[in-house]
């Protein structure tokens, strides 16, 4: 039997998806639906005074409005982040206060959407409008709180006396915009009771079980008597991990209106209440000694969260797992600005912060002329400097020097030199890393006489891929074609797949289906799936079953897991006009085993793309007087288009890391993105020897 | 979205005088722009009448020179063999808009009408005196970075959107019209108009008026033309600047010189000064640089977008350089 894991493999639901079967929360089709429109609030700060539904009652096919002044009841949840969660701490119309443009103030249900959404529209509202902070040179910063248990803040050394002593030293303040997460599937939640006791939701969930548990929360039922069913995701990175209030209300108010309601966000409503990643700035301090080693980095950050919850942009948590140095000193703080609540975005925290962090390591390279590559390879940590562990198989030295190698590195021009169709040509190159993270997972697998395999598991699909994953987990421990292996996902009545989040679906999921499969053949007393299948034909019986389970254990107090790369890349650059274009692209990654090399790659490329998104266009601006976002869609939020985008040549280097979990893999979902800002705009330097410390890289910037 | 009604013309005729009898009628061509606007209460037609099936799907030569029908579609415009070859800047204007898919079903009279894409225009959380007279502009202490340059009131900053259009300034095309009280003429510099203090107008259409046609004049000139467009990615974005530029030469002097840009004002701005200004001169980087700074020279800049100034002139040099050598793409 050929193996099948580490191959490439086309997706399961590949077909599904491009003949339009593949069905999506807004999909989906129940008798007797009705529709909702949310209605949001024109200021950023201050009360409502009046709310007006008269007219719009009056309006065709109204079923009812909800405001704060009657707002459907619901419970405010534990908010205990393992245990149920909202993204927004306030609920929905809780009361008269705005905080923030965009903010949910009312629902208009009605017969049908376009009826629902001209209700909305006649929803008189007056405020008493109070000046909001929109603008982060008019925040307030201070220290920012504690983040999922854990201390934001380090130090180790003295980073003062580590820069006065210093041959060299550098200090530059980098800064990035408010990033909207823009995924394909706009926000959309269907809500059916079964009496009131019931409920079954459809809702894009990136964690089934958790959602499920925090609905029970909000209307006080038993988790069991809650259903959330989302076979397929549009993509959410980071934005569909926990409900927002949209969801919350439509949930409430389908109770009281006892009807199955549906409420799909429009892509204007996005921009301002399903969350973005927060703006930053940040100061790095890097000082080294003459042979180029590092022996001070002091990372200072700042971002915004909005008034009704904490959320900080972790830029900082990146630094002590990437450089050794005897003297690290990390800070992070916060400010509440009048925006909608931030939250997770693919690379929380580490994106900003590479961008940072290795934009200034190249301004030190150039500095100390040095090559970026080797500087980087002098400095490499050895172990993790906050938890104090070494690495479990790491190879981050082979990255750079693979990359290095496919990429051409060591002809490297001088600086400004190099010149094409009368455009500067610049080549950059940053470093890549994201944590190994892993959680708690269940699977059933079931064997069928025709030899058929079903994994059954609530862990869902966003887009990555994981269906094809789990089923070559189970094909290559069962000794099985892909083909045979049928995996059913994305439903709460499943056992409890984990989540889909931090990259680690993979590394979570596919040793609790390799052991669940291994417990298959136990039980049948055989070695492979033909005999274990033979010999249940035998018996007459329907399936031979088999439940696991798997959970990290000791092994994160003996190791620091970590996932590694090395981003080049080719820019051009037209100077007189302002264009600049990414031409050429190599990634290499060391990201443990690779279950499917085609669905491992494309992430990567992905990560690549959101990442030439991050630095050369993405940016959401808010409106200073009121506050709200001044992109209101696809046409003017960019996105990289096809054009924006270079063929990407993806390398996997490394080692099964079996330390970390018995599939030796630590998934890959957002490593690629991390560093590619920063390699783009080392590249640009290189062109033009002009350093940017600004993004995104638009034409304003690139002629001033 | 209001409840509309909905009839299919079978003839100009019919269709204009569909029009005549109801003032909050609206032609509906390909769609792409008047729907869009209409799910976000933008326009609230009473009833659409659907253009589609006339019989103005023709691309013929004609005494005053190529007649693109109003219901040729972008692509089919940008793909036809004489437009390639005497309008080259045409064709890349609209290869350079949109995406294929937008091009296939947007035609030429629902292109010359498309309306801003001002985002305090689009949303009525906003102030905007285009969408709702006298309510005040939010761009003018907002974050106008795509705004106008030139030619803007304190009414409305907004500019002109179309790429196509930018060409058929510089080309002096006309646009033919039809109504119920007949037909008429008129010339493309004057279809659009500046907002002074009526926003709400984009065009010199009269109500009722339906475009039948664009004409294309020969232009000679126009073989070597280029339009360079400059925005914030490679597709599907609109324009920053845009630049229309045709530059034909005689014994190494400018012999003609056309000039107009887009992203610029509140309609496709036509430099006719920096044409008469370039015409005669050696073609050289300094002249085009002289022209650049006297085609910006009223220029207003606002709070965000006193890059599009440089940008501008930048723009300009580099299309009327390329032009000068021969054309091409920029
Ligand atoms: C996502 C997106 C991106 C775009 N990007 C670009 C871009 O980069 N550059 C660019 O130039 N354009 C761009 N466009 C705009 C596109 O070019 C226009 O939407 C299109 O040209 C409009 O043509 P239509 O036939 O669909 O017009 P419709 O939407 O049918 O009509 C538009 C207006 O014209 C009126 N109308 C239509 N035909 C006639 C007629 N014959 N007589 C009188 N009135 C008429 C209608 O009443 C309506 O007010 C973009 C559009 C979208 C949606």
């Amino acid at each position: 039997m050929n193996k099948v894991m580490g191959t490439a493999v086309s997706r399961k639901d590949g077909q599904a998806k491009v003949t339009g079967t593949a069905i999506y929360s807004a999909d989906h089709e129940i008798a007797g639906l009705v529709h909702g429109y949310v209605v949001t609030s024109t200021i950023a700060n201050g009360r409502i005074k009046t709310i007006d539904t008269r007219e719009a009652e009056q309006a065709s096919g109204i079923i009812a409005i909800f405001t704060h002044k009657n707002a459907p009841q619901v419970f405010k949840p534990s908010n205990d982040f393992m245990k149920s969660k909202i993204y927004e701490a306030r609920l929905p119309l809780s009361d008269d206060r705005v905080h923030y443009a965009g903010q949910i103030i009312g629902l208009v249900i009605a017969d049908t959407f376009e009826r629902a959404r001209q209700g909305a529209h006649l929803v008189k509202v007056e405020y008493d409008a109070q000046k909001p902070i929109v603008e982060a040179k008019n925040a307030v910063f201070k220290e920012a709180p504690p983040q999922m248990g854990e201390e934001l803040k380090f130090a180790k050394g003295d980073v003062v006396t580590g820069i006065a002593s210093a041959a060299m030293k550098i200090e530059a303040t980098y800064t990035t915009s408010t990033e909207l997460h823009a995924p394909m599937e706009p926000h959309a939640t269907i809500a059916q009771w079964q009496g009131t006791d019931s409920l079954t939701i459809y809702e894009p969930s990136q964690w089934l079980a958790l959602s499920q548990r925090t609905y029970a929360d909000l209307f006080g039922l038993p988790s069991e008597k809650v259903r959330i069913v989302i076979p397929f995701l549009g993509g959410a990175f980071g934005s569909k991990a926990f409900p927002w209030p949209h969801a919350i209300l439509t949930v409430a108010a389908a109770r009281q209106i006892k009807r199955p309601l549906k409420v799909v966000m429009s892509r204007r409503q996005m921009t301002a209440n399903t969350g973005h990643r927060s703006e930053t700035e940040q100061t790095i301090r890097l000082a080294a000694t003459t042979d180029g080693m590092l022996s001070a980095i002091a990372h200072e950050a700042k971002s915004i969260t909005s008034p009704v919850d904490v959320f900080t942009e972790p830029c900082t948590a990146v630094t002590p797992a990437l450089y050794t140095s005897p003297n690290l000193l990390l800070t992070q703080e916060l400010a509440v600005m009048n925006v909608g609540t931030p939250t997770f975005m693919r690379a929380p925290g580490e994106n900003p912060g590479m961008w940072a962090l290795e934009s200034a390591m190249d301004e030190l390279a150039w500095a100390m002329k040095l090559d970026p590559v080797a500087l980087r390879l002098k400095n490499e940590s050895k172990e993790h400097q906050r938890k104090g562990l070494p690495f479990s198989a790491k190879h981050f030295a082979e990255c750079l020097k693979v990359g290095a190698e496919r990429f051409g590195w060591k002809d490297r021009p001088q600086l400004r030199s190099l010149t094409r169709e009368g455009k500067l040509v610049g080549w950059g190159m940053a470093a890549s890393t994201y944590p190994g993270l892993r959680g708690t997972t269940s699977a059933k697998v079931r064997l069928l006489p025709d030899g058929t395999v079903h994994v059954l598991t609530s862990g869902n699909d966003m887009g990555t891929g994981s269906y094809t994953v789990v089923a070559i987990a189970a094909a290559d421990a069962l000794g099985i074609s892909v083909e045979k292996v049928r995996v059913e996902m994305g439903d709460s009545l499943l056992p409890d797949g984990g989540l889909a989040g931090g990259s680690q679906m993979t590394a979570s999921l596919v040793p609790t289906v390799m052991k669940a499969c291994q417990d298959i053949l136990k039980t049948a007393n055989c070695t492979t799936a033909t005999e274990a299948c033979a010999a249940l034909q035998r018996s007459g019986r329907a399936a031979i079953e088999a439940s696991a389970s798997s959970a990290p254990g000791d092994e994160t107090k003996k190791w620091a897991f970590q996932s590694w790369g090395a981003h080049f890349c080719e820019v051009t650059v037209d100077e007189e006009i302002g264009r600049l274009r990414v031409t050429r692209w190599v990634s290499v990654m060391d990201v443990g085993r690779i279950i499917n090399t085609k669905a491992a790659a494309s992430q990567v490329r992905g990560g690549v793309i959101m990442g030439i998104g991050h630095a050369l266009m993405e940016e959401c601006h808010f409106d200073p007087n009121n506050g709200y976002p001044v992109v209101y869609d696809l046409a003017t939020y960019h996105i990289p288009a096809h054009a924006d985008t270079p063929r990407i040549d993806v390398t996997f280097v490394g080692e099964p890391d079996l330390n970390f979990n018995p599939a030796g893999v630590r998934g890959v979902g957002e490593i690629g993105i991390t560093g590619v800002s920063a390699a783009i705009a080392n590249a640009v330097y290189h062109a033009t020897g002009k350093r940017f410390r600004s993004l995104p890289l638009t034409p304003d910037k690139l002629i001033a | 979205m209001k409840n509309f009604s909905y009839v299919r013309a079978t003839s100009v005729k019919e269709a204009v005088q569909q029009a005549s009898t109801d003032n909050n009628a609206m032609f509906i061509a390909g769609g792409t722009n008047l729907v869009d606007r209409m799910k976000v209460f933008l326009d609230e037609p009473s009833q659409l009448i659907d253009i589609t099936r006339l019989e103005m799907t023709r691309i013929e030569p004609t005494g005053e020179g190529l007649r693109l029908g109003a219901l040729v579609s972008n692509t089919a415009v940008a793909d036809h063999p004489e437009v390639r070859r005497s309008y080259p800047m045409l064709t890349r204007a609209i290869l350079l808009g949109a995406s294929q898919q937008i091009r296939n079903v947007a035609t030429v009279g629902g292109n010359l009408l498309q309306r801003t894409r001002c985002p305090y225009y689009y949303d009525t959380a906003f102030a905007c005196n285009k969408r709702e007279l006298d309510t005040g502009c939010a761009a003018l202490t907002g974050i106008n970075r795509i705004h106008a340059l030139l030619g803007a009131s304190d009414q409305c900053v907004a500019v002109h959107p179309s790429d196509m259009c930018v060409p058929l300034a510089a080309l002096d095309a006309i646009v033919e019209v039809e109504s119920s009280k007949g037909k008429r003429q008129i010339p493309f510099t004057d279809f659009h108009r500046l907002p002074g203090d009526a926003p709400q107008r984009d065009t010199t259409l009269e109500p009722g008026e339906l475009i039948t046609a664009v004409i294309l004049p020969p232009a000679p000139f126009a073989k070597s033309s280029v339009y360079l467009k400059l925005r914030d990615r490679d597709s599907y974005a609109f324009a920053l600047v845009s630049v229309a530029a045709a530059v034909e030469l005689a014994d190494n002097r400018i012999k003609t010189a056309r000039l107009a840009m887009g992203g610029m004002a509140h309609k496709p701005w036509r430099f006719t000064e920096a044409e008469s200004f370039l015409v005669g001169k050696a073609a050289n980087t300094e002249t085009f640089q002289q022209a650049a700074e006297l085609a910006l020279q009223g220029a207003k800049p606002l709070e965000y977008n006193g890059f599009k100034v440089e940008l501008a002139k930048r723009a300009i040099r580099r299309a009327l350089t390329v032009s000068a050598k021969g054309g091409g793409i920029v």
